[in-house]
């Protein structure tokens, strides 16, 4: 008995053994993806990869990063050789910092395909670096801001916009502002500088105020303290409406907004507006209607911050891996399928004019039309590809803390360029 | 400042702790009554002390975003010749949600460190306290300097360490330092230094080798040191967040508290999912502590009075 | 050897057993101390003297003294300094104080109110830095948090106070939550403690008329001297590691109020990528922290 039980276990063995061997080695690729859309919900990206799975036999392991320490994740990943094969976010992680700190892989050969003639100059220019592509573009977003509707007409502040386009004038905004100060008795919105959580928000805000700009058109210097930037921050400085707040960082302020204590959110996009985590889309707490609105500028006509998001791939000295990884990217950005599917999950705009309909049928269809004919065309220039990038956006809060807590506005703003544009210059 | 204390003044004193203590109470309290609130009223900006309809919906979401294994029990070594570096696993249990993986692995951290931290520190602080060698003085000022050094400062050079050994987002990298940490060591000797010389002279010529000595002679003596030192040893490690948040990267290998620190910075709005993690984490201890109480303070009740 | 003429080979295969014996029993502590300690340390000394940032294709440049003098010229690594030494001088005696004071009220009592209060004191402790730090954030909301609500229900203040986004007070927001999570392990060792103490020398000193607080310091606290020891270092290492409360809380901001050595390390490392001058931080915080070890023990020594 007993020696027959062993014979069959032995069997049992060598038929393990043979499946082992004679089954192709599956690969097995890693992406980190930052909270985009989405691309941070487990179930969504389940489906999405194992249909990638199904297509290719690549099996991809996802791991969610965070916007408060992915990127000291990534970097001590970097400096314990445990890079993942794949990351997904913006130009200026993936070419800025680890593109040119020598640690991704270069992808020009997938500009060579003819689906990527369709990506908007503007973002093949942002995700390369002196010539070398670090990043294919899956989905992009004009950032933009938001009001409390049902407040704004409560304080009688509606006249001051133009709902058509969704704009207003530096000086209608004051106006605007002012009277739901007036009506409320509260801050109606607030600078937050916590940290460098969403400050696309108070950058647009700061540069678009007096059509100030961030940098000079060639990305190589920082113009943060020319006169229309220091006139806006003077304006916010000293007004009662708009307070500084260095307790909180972007996620609260959005919060603060949905909850009704503050009456604008300075970071908003697309998927904020769709979001349905504590309710219904498109509304507050207490079901008042969210308004998405242009940043006001002097003549009315608002320069949004771009994002940008695709994919690069961190070249682990493995070449299958790379190789695999970019089956990945060739998948999702060029399959015409499939990029649908994820520039959907993702619930930003596609980066090729040639990718049509992916809100077709979906719930947030009239949002994300209403938001490309009236947010889109307002993009500005994506000047995050200036080099420094990572260190300037600390310098960037801290000045706004200073000038919170009155600091003079000239001087402080020249110390940021300084701190800035040493940076920038290595 | 009294002579002897008043009945009136005990009283007050007693008045004074309860306020105190109910605040203590209170982060509890918050947490727990959050995790079964809605969406409204966790956001609600006047407090809501008692949930109006009590919901699961926070812990529906807790338990189905993400999944991880239930464990792995993976080849030893295996790093060294697996493709990509990681271990390989061997054993791989069933997919559950991936924050009970995260007590897992919390668990096994916490207790692994103070395993391995009791017993090498056990010996090592005996060693140190009653035998005589040439270089004892110079390792012993060097634990005394190293004693409360924070990790953070040798943050770089670690995750390099860790890296090249191939420990880096495996749960040796946050255990090992921590055992290594010198103030076990330094404890045990303070402990140690009371056991009388004649006792270890009598068990030697009666024969008993070194390591029996050390079982049925050192031990005994030195144990309320070690139970001390255990409890120490457990709580700070279940509380190491830094070397967690630095070594750890995968979701299946990340702590508890990485996991509601990753959740409050991914969805600073959804403050009910955050309280039901901050539940889930903080309860079971809490229940291990109040039922183990007794030894709890009895480990390290002796161990500092006599120390 | 002539020195040992007199001493018998006995004697000397005696030194050499202790030797071997003293070594062997040291031998796995030692290689965790050494491995993850003390070589790291190393690393980070040699580290400190080199331009030394993340990067594939950068070389370490060797600058000397560099790292330490632009450190010293560092105004955000003085205040973090400065701070690190505020929580430590500031939650080092209170937790003392406020935890041996806890103790001595609790100890006496009946035995489910000692364990009850043990227990709600230690709750803190237990429930996690991570945990609760998400309740003291709502807590301090400057816009809803309950302590401007209670506040401002008081009269006390009429305008909410921002307390963490406000330098002033900041900080020491941040040590009420770092006492809140380190007084638990002391005031259970201070119950034992005192409930340890030889019931006879007190009744000695109590016949002889003494009176509650000459009981106090002449008999218990001399009693628990050793425990009291203890918890002083236990809370000194705590209050150094402070790391969790200000990485969630507030990033080391506002204008730098809350930013620490162990933070701005952190921070130099991983955000702006520069190891050496990291590693230049780290060692001077090695030194100093050193140095006080050194001269705690030494007190502990002459102490007792």
């Amino acid at each position: 008995m007993k020696k027959f039980l062993a014979i069959i276990l032995a069997l049992c063995m060598v038929a393990s053994l043979g499946v082992f061997a004679s089954a192709e080695p599956a690969k097995e690729i890693t992406l980190w993806t930052y909270p985009i859309g989405k691309w941070v919900d487990a179930e969504t990206m389940d489906a999405l990869m194992a249909d990638f799975e199904a297509a290719t036999g690549i099996k991809v392991t996802v791991e969610y990063l965070d916007y408060t320490s992915g990127d000291d994740q990534v970097n001590t990943a970097l400096e314990g050789n445990a890079a993942p094969d794949l990351i997904m976010e913006g130009p200026e992680r993936l070419v800025m910092k680890w593109g040119v700190g020598g640690y991704m892989a270069d992808l020009s050969d997938l500009y060579e395909i003819p689906e990527a003639a369709g990506v908007y100059d503007s973002l093949k220019k942002a995700c390369q670096y002196e010539g070398t592509y670090y990043e294919v573009p899956l989905c992009m977003v004009a950032h933009n801001m938001a009001i409390n509707y049902d407040v704004f007409e409560a304080a009688d502040a509606l006249q001051y916009i133009d709902l058509e386009n969704r704009t207003w004038t530096t000086e209608n905004f004051i106006k605007a502002v002012d009277a739901v100060y007036a009506y409320t008795g509260m801050p109606v919105a607030t600078v937050y500088c916590g940290g460098q959580g969403g400050d696309q928000g108070t950058r647009a805000l700061v540069n678009n105020l007096y059509n100030g700009t961030y940098t000079n058109p060639e990305h190589t210097e920082y113009t943060a303290n020319s006169p229309e930037n220091v006139k806006a921050l003077e304006l916010l400085q000293s007004w009662d409406a708009i307070t500084f707040d260095p307790g909180i960082v972007a996620g609260d302020e959005i919060q603060l907004f949905r909850q009704g204590m503050l009456n604008i959110s300075w970071c908003w996009n697309a998927s904020q507006q769709t979001n349905a985590d504590n309710g219904e889309p498109g509304f507050t707490n207490d079901g008042s209607r969210i308004l998405m609105m242009n940043f006001p500028s002097e003549d009315g006509k608002a320069e949004l911050c771009g994002g940008i998001w695709g994919f690069g791939v961190f070249d682990n000295g493995n070449p299958d891996k790379v190789e695999a990884a970019k089956e990945f990217i060739k998948y999702f950005c060029y399959d015409a399928d499939e990029v649908v599917k994820a520039v959907r999950a993702s619930s930003f705009f596609p980066v090729r004019a040639d990718v049509q309909g992916v809100f077709e049928g979906t719930a947030t269809e009239d949002i994300m039309n209403e938001y490309s004919a009236i947010f889109l065309p307002n993009l500005g220039d994506y000047y995050n590809v200036i080099p420094g990038w990572a260190g300037q956006r600390t310098e960037w809060w801290n000045m706004l803390q200073r000038i919170g807590a009155g600091g003079d506005v000239q001087a402080e703003t020249n110390a940021f360029v300084e701190a800035a544009n040493a940076l920038a210059a290595g | 400042m009294l002579g002897q204390k008043s009945k009136a003044s005990k009283a007050i004193e007693f008045i004074v702790i309860l306020i105190i203590a109910l605040l203590f109470t209170f982060p509890l309290y918050w947490i727990v009554t959050g995790a079964f609130k809605t969406a409204k009223e966790v956001n609600s900006t006047t407090p809501v002390w008692w949930p109006y309809e009590w919901t699961m919906a926070n812990w529906e979401k807790l338990m189905g975003k993400l999944k991880a294994p239930l464990f792995e029990i993976s080849i030893p070594f295996s790093q060294y010749w697996s493709e990509d570096g990681a271990p390989i696993a061997a054993v791989t249990g069933a997919t559950v949600p991936a924050a009970i993986r995260w007590m897992i692995n919390t668990v096994f951290m916490a207790v692994a460190a103070m395993l391995l931290t009791c017993l090498t520190s056990a010996l090592a602080g005996y060693s140190l306290a009653k035998k005589r060698f040439v270089g004892r003085n110079l390792i012993f000022t060097l634990i005394v300097c190293a004693m409360a050094l924070p990790k953070q400062v040798i943050l770089i050079p670690l995750i390099r360490e860790m890296s090249s050994l191939k420990f880096y987002n495996t749960m040796a990298a946050v255990i090992f330092p921590i055992v290594g940490w010198p103030f076990g060591v330094f404890l045990i000797k303070q402990f140690a230094e009371s056991i009388p010389g004649e006792i270890l002279e009598a068990a030697r010529i009666d024969g008993a080798g070194e390591l029996k000595t050390f079982n049925t002679v050192v031990f005994p003596m030195i144990k309320p040191g070690v139970g001390a030192l255990a409890i120490f040893t457990f709580i700070s490690s279940w509380n190491d967040y830094f070397m967690q948040l630095i070594m750890l990267s995968s979701t299946k290998n990340l702590t508890i508290s990485l996991g509601i620190a990753k959740m409050q910075a991914e969805n600073a709005t959804d403050y009910g999912l955050i309280m039901a993690g901050a539940a889930f984490a903080s309860v079971p201890i809490i229940v291990v502590f109040i039922i183990f109480q007794k030894y709890f303070t009895k480990g390290i009740t002796m161990g500092a009075v006599k120390g | 050897m002539p020195m040992n003429k007199n001493r018998s080979g006995m004697s000397r295969a005696l030194v050499r057993r202790e030797t071997t014996a003293g070594y062997l029993f040291l031998l796995p502590s030692l290689v965790f101390f050494l491995t993850f300690v003390v070589y790291p340390m190393v690393m980070c000394i040699i580290t400190s003297f080199f331009d030394s940032n993340m990067g594939k294709n950068t070389q370490d440049v060797f600058i000397g003294f560099g790292n330490y003098i632009e450190l010293f010229q560092d105004p955000i690594f003085r205040g973090a300094l400065k701070n690190t030494f505020v929580i430590v001088l500031v939650s080092v005696p209170v937790v003392m104080i406020f935890s041996l004071w806890v103790a001595n009220c609790i100890y006496d009592m009946k035995p489910w109110l000692t364990s009850l209060f043990r227990v709600v004191f230690y709750l803190p402790v237990v429930t996690g830095s991570v945990a609760v730090t998400v309740v003291w954030k709502w807590m301090f909301n400057n816009y809803y948090g309950i302590f401007n609500y209670i506040l401002k229900a008081l009269g006390i203040i009429s305008k909410p106070i921002n307390w963490l986004g406000d330098p002033k007070y900041a900080l020491g927001c941040i040590i009420l939550i770092l006492l809140t999570t380190s007084v638990g392990q002391p005031i259970v060792l201070y119950v034992s403690a005192l409930g340890n103490v030889d019931q006879s020398l007190v009744e000695a000193a109590e016949v002889d008329g003494a009176n509650h607080r000459q009981v106090f310091w002449k008999i218990k606290w001399a009693q628990i001297m050793p425990t009291t020891l203890y918890i002083l270092i236990i809370t000194m290492i705590n209050s150094f590691q402070c790391f969790a409360l200000i990485q969630l809380l507030t990033s080391g901001g506002p204008l730098h109020s809350t930013d620490t050595i162990m933070y701005y390390i952190y921070y130099t490392a991983l955000k702006m990528s520069r190891y050496g001058y990291g590693n230049a931080m780290g060692v001077i915080l090695m030194i100093i922290i050193a140095v006080l070890s050194g001269i705690q023990f030494k007190l502990g020594q002459s102490d007792s």
